[in-house]
């Protein structure tokens, strides 16, 4: 038998946190509209869309693993080093996303396979410090050790880094097999991060419906990018889920801003809710694979003709 | 201070514990009006019926002695002002092992004592149920885990109880509302020691938030659990069950004594009274409900004597007020090298029920006990090191200088029923002129086997996560039975539903029915009991057997 539902707090506070989000989302959205100027064939495109991924990628992981490493005081030494990859990653990123003629340089794929091998070393990390808590592999330990996804959202920047690089290789196998297997990285990118987003919704006992967004939308993107990778007609499903996806990356902050108000104090008592409260910077993962995928979508058609 | 001198759900309006300094409509009663349900007491038992009721068509008026209380405006983080949550009017208490009453076995003011408990939410061993037909000791409860399993579930969803994904010991269980919390260093190291000597531990279901609900926060690990929670994260029944009760109509009387249900010609209740306001009342209703927890309810049924009745009410068997339980709590305590910090957080957050499922002949007791780790607050600490260890002056403080790294445990130990373990009323008077209870309580030798035995786990986990300089101090938890259901007439009080034998329109709510103490903490299932009652009595009024 369920208990009663009690009333919730006012949703007034929620509405000027959405205007402001929307109005920002606006006003940034107009202004890289300007300065995006997709030229070239597909696969120019699709490297500057992997640049953009990888870029907002490394956003939502600087500013999140900043956050959460802070509230763990920095105890570790190491714990410097994922936001400072964060940033690195986000330079680079950012520069294949504007230069996309560039993104086969050396530097920015040095910068970003350096990035997507410092995820691999963190999720070790991660891994080590949730097996050493009592209990070891447990649901507890999961929920409240350090977050395993979160140095793998690293590695998944780096590899669309470097992955917009080959795009520009002029290799034999970019016109054929890469977008394919790109497509598959990102539906693998896709389900890693609904898990992720699933299993600590999970821990929140998804209190609120909204909660089940981020774990009904992005399979079904993951899907039928996955489903492109093999029938590159399938991409016509693809595209208007992947955009849902990323409307969720750009939604996901704004909710979560709503569940940092449910929580004691609300945003009066901010130092401590955002870090007791949900991530603020975690959701525009989604956003950055969304973008990747999207972005790779016309090379996988070419492909499939 | 934490003191509330004029009652506060009057003129039809309770005070709303969601918002601070507002109020919800509250429908009030006439004194001769005749109510279905009058009910004393508004804790786990008393709260929780009230709202069942309520809900299901009933006229009700809970009574409270204590206040109605504002937790995110009246609760404050001070330990020494928090103790006017506890009912410290004079008691007596003797036998050869008192207890310590009117502080953490007490509860005065709407809600009970879950406005100040641990909020630890186990359910019974399934055997305890039967627990001498089953394992040979003690006595047979007149309902089944089976039967009160679906209302073990309502009261952990009314609660929310947040508790870990699977518990390692009783039968495979629904998923508890919502997840666990974090486990503080405390628990932690009541974990590491279990690993350490081979026993299972699991993070403690708790009834404190891990997640929003409606208006209350998720918990923020304060750590006053056991002072009231100013947050509302808590799960008490002041937050849960009287609101609901509330909305459907029943009235909540704070600051409202009762004294004595009244007695008809034809040996049916007619009603109470009761003393709010500076002034005697009374109350009229069909049905008297007494849910005063185990010292209370025995005293109210023994003050309610009268011509008809002598011996106090339901008394015919001489069982009221008898076979009085309580948990032993022995405690093992030790410094760590490592910062503990045990006051953060909910002050019990692991433990281990390996003793309360080991039926092994390495036992040499019978019955069973749960133990927790434990937070302790910094002056209840300072307190406990004069009293227990005699540390005083220089010694005290430099003792306190490590109160960061301190660890310890506690048990709630099962203790057997005995007749001569009892609540009985006094000749001395309190303020309102009715007699106070007298109390006495002596340990079996069985009782005494369980103490010594968990002593030796508990130094052993403590030991196994590597404390040093163990000592031991001993409390005293819960109060159970006085007034006990049953199937036999003469050797119960009441009924398997809570009804009197004698009265029938007189019931009992409370962790008074317990016939057995089991070894883990008891608000969840008087409040499963208290769930099921309002289900049975819903049903009775439908087959016209009220």
């Amino acid at each position: 038998m369920l208990a009663p539902r009690q009333p919730e707090p006012s949703h007034r506070p929620l509405i000027a946190v959405a205007a402001a989000t929307v109005a920002t989302a606006t006003g940034l959205g107009w202004l890289l509209q300007r300065a995006w100027n997709p030229k070239g064939d597909v696969n120019h495109r699709a490297a500057q869309a992997l640049g953009a991924g990888a870029a907002i990628l490394c956003i939502s992981v600087a500013l999140d693993s900043a956050i959460e490493h802070y509230r763990g005081q920095f105890k570790d030494r190491a714990m410097f080093v994922g936001p400072t990859m964060a940033l690195l990653g986000l330079g680079a990123a950012t520069y294949i996303a504007f230069r996309p003629e560039h993104a086969n340089d050396r530097l920015p794929k040095i910068a970003l396979f350096t990035v997507g091998a410092t995820g691999l070393i963190g999720l070790a990390f991660h891994s080590y410090n949730i097996l050493k808590r009592p209990g070891e592999l447990s649901a507890l330990n999961l929920f409240y050790g350090a977050p395993a996804g979160a140095p793998a959202a690293l590695t998944l920047a780096g590899l669309y880094g470097v992955i917009a690089g080959e795009m520009l290789s002029g290799r034999d196998n970019v016109s054929t097999r890469l977008p394919k297997h790109t497509a598959a990285l990102i539906a693998f990118s896709l389900m890693g991060t609904v898990a992720e987003a699933g299993f600590l919704h999970f821990r929140g006992a998804f209190q609120d419906p909204a909660m089940y967004a981020p774990v009904t939308i992005p399979p079904l993107a993951a899907l039928s990018i996955g489903a492109a990778a093999l029938t590159p007609r399938a991409a016509a499903f693809a595209e208007p889920l992947l955009k849902a996806t990323a409307v969720l990356g750009i939604a996901g902050p704004i909710f979560h801003a709503y569940g940092i108000h449910r929580n004691m104090g609300g945003w009066h008592n901010w130092t401590q809710m955002i870090l007791q409260g949900p991530p603020l910077p975690a959701p525009p993962a989604f956003l950055g694979i969304a973008a990747a995928g999207l972005g790779i979508l016309p090379a996988l058609q070419e492909a499939g003709e | 201070m934490l003191e509330v001198a004029e009652p506060r759900a009057v003129a039809g309006r309770a005070p709303d514990v969601f918002r601070e300094g507002k109020w919800v409509p509250m429908r009030t009663y006439d004194d001769n009006e005749e109510v279905d349900f009058a009910i004393v007491g508004t804790g786990a038992g008393g709260g929780t019926l009230a709202c069942k009721l309520a809900e299901a068509g009933f006229s009700v008026i809970a009574f409270d002695a204590g206040p109605f209380w504002r937790p995110l405006e009246d609760f404050v983080s001070d330990e020494r002002d928090q103790g006017g949550l506890y009912w410290t009017d004079e008691r007596i208490t003797g036998g050869a092992d008192p207890i310590e009453l009117g502080s953490n076995n007490s509860g005065r003011g709407v809600g009970g004592s879950t406005v100040h408990y641990t909020m630890i939410a186990l359910r019974w061993r399934p055997e305890w149920f039967q627990c001498r037909s089953k394992l040979g000791y003690g006595r047979d409860w007149p309902i089944s885990f089976d039967e009160l399993e679906p209302f073990y579930e309502e009261a952990e969803e009314a609660l929310k109880i947040s508790g870990p994904i699977s518990y390692p010991w009783s039968r495979r269980r629904k998923r508890y509302p919502y997840r666990a919390h974090p486990v503080n260093a405390a628990g932690l190291v009541l974990a590491r020691g279990c690993e350490a000597i081979g026993v299972q531990w699991s993070p403690l279901p708790l009834a404190t938030l891990s997640a929003p609900r409606g208006m209350a926060h998720p918990c923020v690990y304060r750590g006053f659990c056991a002072y009231g929670c100013s947050t509302n994260a808590k799960q008490s029944v002041l937050v849960t069950f009287i609101p609901r009760a509330l909305n459907a109509g029943a009235e909540v009387r704070d600051l409202a004594m009762v004294g004595k249900i009244e007695m008809g010609k034809d040996g049916k209740a007619t009603g109470l009274t009761y003393h709010r306001g500076g002034a005697w009342r009374r109350q009229k209703a069909k049905h008297v409900v007494v849910a005063g927890y185990a010292i209370e309810t025995p005293r109210l049924l023994l003050n309610s004597k009268c011509d008809q009745f002598r011996d106090g009410l339901a008394n015919e068997n001489g069982l009221v007020g008898t076979h009085l339980m309580t948990h032993s709590g022995p405690g093992v305590w030790g410094i760590m090298d490592e910062e503990v910090r045990c006051y953060k957080a909910p002050p019990c957050m692991a433990v281990t029920e390996h003793w309360n499922y080991d039926d092994s002949d390495k036992k040499d007791f019978r019955g069973g006990y749960a133990f927790m780790s434990q937070g302790p607050l910094p002056v209840g600490w300072a307190e406990a090191q004069a009293i227990n260890r005699g540390m005083w002056g220089m010694k005290l403080r430099q003792e306190m200088t490590r109160y960061n790294h301190v660890a310890g445990l506690r048990i709630v130990g099962e203790t057997e029923p005995q007749r001569h373990n009892r609540v009985e009323v006094a000749d001395e008077k309190d303020q309102y002129g009715l007699p106070i209870p007298r109390v006495t309580f002596s340990y079996s030798e069985n009782d005494r086997r369980l103490i010594e035995h968990s002593k030796g786990s508990m130094r052993a986990v403590l030991e196994g996560a590597g404390a040093k300089e163990l000592w031991t101090d001993h409390d005293t938890s819960h109060l159970m039975g006085g007034c006990r259901m049953g199937d036999d007439p003469d050797d119960s009080v009441v009924d398997r539903d809570g009804r009197s034998w004698s009265i029938p329109n007189l019931w009992v709510c409370d962790g008074s029915l317990f016939p057995t103490s089991g070894g883990v903490n008891p608000s969840l299932t008087i409040q499963a009991l208290a769930c099921r009652m309002g289900d049975r009595i819903s049903g009775m009024a439908k087959r016209g057997e009220l």
